[in-house]
């Protein structure tokens, strides 16, 4: 078997592209985020009357690519929200990354994080008029009433964005897409990284997606207590590891990255911008609510991608934490960079992006990768704002409220998802 | 290839229709049974596709599940759930001195829907005097009749996370949605990550949706669903030119993948191996399948990653899915790829009998696939009448009347999705 013909091939990043509550570009978005902007505010995108949360972090309409683009009005019906931020984001990295040039499309595929559209409440009780509520449905009744498109019913399936991503920039290798809640954008990440590594692929557009500010979306994770109830205004809610954060704020977004083999990034002159180094993943096991007390899973996915990228913690510069700004993720991720890091761990900055832009669930691992690369090439740390009160079981350097000037070459970009799912991603300044 | 690099498949766990344990599933297939029946889980009567393989009502009292968990789980994490346990311990990982951390898990999972008796009493609560929904009434009162936790469960990963807590493994993991490909890309990442050794031993593979009235209509609405035949226990017939369309069907299929050398090590049986793959897409212009040029790019690249010519493979196990387009894009590449043997190749689809497991296909056909070669024997798979397909006058030609018996050595499986994915998996004996 030919699986690896010799050493791992090293995975380089020519292109990135991001859509977020901060801006709709990468430039926009990190800048932002150096000046410790909020991207948060009430939602509009739905009718939040009588929730307990009402805030999100919303991208702006004007900034989608797709208005008026030929390419995309073919997929029109088809397209949910994910999709129109998530080619939005691809455009912007294929476009860096010069993707249009290469002539093997066979060897460009594509690895998304999305989870497909929810279900309107107006669409629910459209459906509904069709079911008597014992099982019994007049399919051919809804159908005939011509008031229910069936284009509803692709818009839920994962797989539409990352098919339709394929096809609209002309990908034919493995097409890809990975539905593991708030790690899927970096476990997509991981995954191409894998196919190049293992000679199946020489580019791929990896990323993730999400667009859930819509009652179906949210009620979700109102149910649960996941979303931040208690704030004096929409922009200090998202307050990773502060004493008095109080769940997470949702937002939308998308991050999109081209990985690509470095060899084949070095013979077509490629701009390369740094260096995947590493990726790891790892299970809690524990419960399907909470996370593991001990960070069993959190630390094995950072000690996973350290090993995968043969470093040790001590090569570590930054961590930017999945730092969603509930009381137990911060807590437990806090300890997990403890074990990590040991004597270190109070000397490492670690930041949560999400402070500043909310929790992107299947694009937060892309777009804090993305974030993680820019801060190295720019020697800038991201804050983690509305950092007011210490927890004393939170006692690293969070990096609070102010970037920081700080040169750093390799970082490791924390992903954590519902039901004990975890991804750690090494990125890397690009070494000769 | 050095023994060391050979990853080898321990142990399988296969749930179906026609069985919840892989020798009820094999006996059942060799005895001619399909699973295909008038769909009883619901009243399908205003769908015009009536047909399904259903697994029937599981009890998860009887799977030892606590009700606080059975809560937030449906036909398809039962049916995961008993596929992973039956994998886990017939490759004897619970005996295994493996810890947590060196066990990975990566499934395909179809898609979840809304159970609409979870949603309908809060949707009932809040409708306005002319039927419609009363939004106030919904956000302030409605959607306080919804079941907490019921949420998750619409998570496309809880279930996954679910058996993962029941056995108890952290490895590394990811979850792929949600047709036939992305079974097979967990196979596939679950080959790499122990031929990587980032793990000592994987579960691989994946799970059907569950048959509902959305899954039902979601494949009506692709244009795939058969509707010629609403009733009865009659299978439709992969490549046969008629009767077209797929029938869905209700299953997981999960395999144990480890280093022959570890296996050698601790004891364990195994017969066979994975010896290549590949995956590529492309949606063919006419209809909702990958190309034929797509799915021979895959098969092409599967026995490239073997080191194998299309000479070695015996036997296809097709996608076969019964679709227009899928079926006749299949044979169009099955021969471009394999050319003046095309006729001479048998091909076998558990489609017939199976129905149409999606991303829990391929570790069921590679399930059944080592039953294949381990007995020498591909069961007939069309008991009766068989008519060639008339799109492709080369079409493979599945095995019908009598099963036959055949000396195996490798054998590949085919998996496509409805929007242009395309996957094939080659397993061999091991050498």
């Amino acid at each position: 078997m030919v699986l690896r013909e010799t050493a791992k091939r090293r995975v380089v990043i020519t292109g990135v592209g991001m859509v977020t509550p901060l801006g709709g570009n990468c430039a926009d978005t990190f800048e932002n985020a150096a000046q410790g902007r909020s991207g948060i505010d009430y939602i509009s995108s739905f009718d939040t009357t009588g929730l307990p949360c009402r805030i999100g972090g919303q991208v702006k309409d004007a900034w989608l690519t797709d208005q008026g683009a030929d390419a995309f009005s073919r997929f029109e019906r088809y397209s949910s929200r994910g999709l129109r931020l998530m080619h939005t984001a691809a455009v912007e990295a294929s476009s860096q990354a010069g993707l249009d040039t290469l002539r093997d499309r066979e060897r460009i595929g594509v690895s998304l994080g999305s989870h497909g559209e929810n279900v309107s409440v107006g669409e629910m009780s459209e459906l509904l008029r069709f079911y008597d509520g014992n099982g019994h449905w007049d399919m051919n009744g809804l159908l005939s009433s011509c008031r229910y498109s069936p284009f509803q019913f692709f818009l839920r399936k994962a797989d539409t964005a990352s098919s339709i991503l394929s096809m609209l920039f002309n990908c034919r290798g493995s097409s890809l897409s990975i539905v593991s809640a708030c790690a899927a954008g970096a476990q997509a990440i991981g995954e191409a990284y894998r196919i190049i590594q293992d000679r199946k692929a020489d580019v791929m557009i990896a990323g993730g997606c999400e667009a859930t500010l819509n009652f179906m979306g949210f009620i979700g994770f109102v149910l649960i207590k996941a979303l931040a109830e208690k704030y004096t205004t929409p922009q200090n809610a998202s307050r990773p590891f502060d004493r008095k954060r109080n769940g997470f704020v949702m937002s939308e977004g998308a991050g999109a990255v081209i990985l690509e083999d470095l060899d084949h990034a070095r013979d077509r002159g490629a701009n390369i911008l740094g260096e995947l180094l590493g990726y790891g993943s790892s299970a809690d096991a524990y419960r399907i609510t909470d996370t593991h007390p001990k960070a069993e899973g959190a630390y094995l996915a950072m000690a996973n991608a350290l090993e995968d990228a043969c470093l040790t913690a001590d090569d570590i510069g930054y961590v930017n934490a999945h730092g969603t700004s509930t009381v137990q993720n911060d807590l437990v991720e806090s300890l997990a960079i403890r074990r990590i890091f040991g004597e270190r761990a109070r000397s490492v900055p670690v930041s949560s992006n999400k402070s500043m832009m909310g929790h992107t669930i299947a694009a937060a691992g892309a777009i804090e990768c993305i974030l993680t690369l820019m801060g190295m090439q720019r020697s800038v740390i991201l804050p983690t704002i509305n950092y007011e009160n210490r927890d004393p079981k939170c006692d690293l350097d969070y990096v609070p409220n102010e970037a920081r000037h700080l040169p750093y070459r390799r970082a490791l970009s924390n992903s954590f998802g519902f039901g004990g799912q975890n991804a750690s991603l090494c990125i890397g300044a690009f070494e000769k | 290839m050095k023994t060391s690099e050979q990853v080898v498949i321990t142990g399988a766990g296969l749930v179906s229709s026609l069985g919840r344990t892989t020798d009820e599933n094999w006996e059942a297939l060799c005895a001619g049974k399909s699973g295909i029946k008038s769909i009883s889980g619901f009243d399908a009567g205003g769908f015009s596709c009536g047909l399904a393989a259903e697994v029937g009502k599981i009890d998860p009292e009887t799977l030892g599940i606590h009700p606080r968990d059975a809560r937030i789980m449906d036909t398809h994490a039962y049916l995961l759930m008993m596929a992973s346990r039956n994998a886990f311990r017939n490759a004897g990982l619970d005996r295994a001195a493996f810890a947590p951390e060196d066990i990975g898990f990566y499934a395909g999972m179809g898609m979840v829907d809304y159970g609409n008796d979870d949603i309908l009493p809060a949707v009932m609560k809040s409708l306005g005097s002319e039927g419609s929904i009363d939004y106030p009434a919904f956000y302030e009162e409605g959607y306080r009749e919804i079941y907490p936790l019921w949420p998750l469960s619409m998570l496309n990963n809880i279930t996954f996370c679910q058996v993962g807590i029941d056995l108890g493994i952290r490895g590394e993991n990811a979850v792929f949605c949600p047709h036939a490909d992305a079974g097979a890309q967990a196979i596939t990442e679950g080959m790499r990550t122990i031929f990587e050794h980032r793990a000592k031993a994987v579960l691989a593979g994946g799970v059907s949706e569950k048959v509902s009235p959305l899954s039902i209509a979601r494949l009506h609405l692709s244009g795939v669903a058969m509707t010629s035949i609403k009733t009865g226990s009659i299978t439709y017939i992969p490549f046969s030119g008629e009767d077209r369309g797929t029938v869905m069907g209700e299953g997981a299929g999960i395999i144990s993948l480890e280093l022959r050398d570890s296996a050698d090590r601790r004891g364990a049986a195994y017969s066979c191996m994975i010896s290549g793959y590949g995956h590529a897409f492309g949606l063919a212009e006419a209809g909702p399948a990958p190309s034929a040029e797509t799915i021979g790019n895959a098969m092409r690249q599967a026995l490239k990653t073997a080191s194998l010519s299309p000479e070695d493979i015996d036997l296809i196990i097709a996608h076969g899915d019964g679709s227009v387009f899928g079926d006749l894009n299949e044979a169009e590449a099955v021969t471009a790829v394999f050319g003046k043997r095309t006729g001479l190749m048998p091909v076998f689809s558990s489609k017939a009998a199976l129905g149409n497991l999606f991303a829990g296909a391929p570790a069921a056909d590679i399930i059944l696939g080592m039953q294949m070669i381990e007995k020498g024997i591909i069961p007939a798979m069309i008991p009766d009448k068989y008519q060639r397909s008339q799109h492709a006058a080369e079409a493979p030609g599945p095995v019908t009347g009598e099963a036959q018996k055949k000396e195996l050595r490798r054998i590949m499986v085919n998996c496509q999705s409805y929007e242009g994915q395309a996957a094939s998996i080659i397993i061999g004996t091991v050498t």
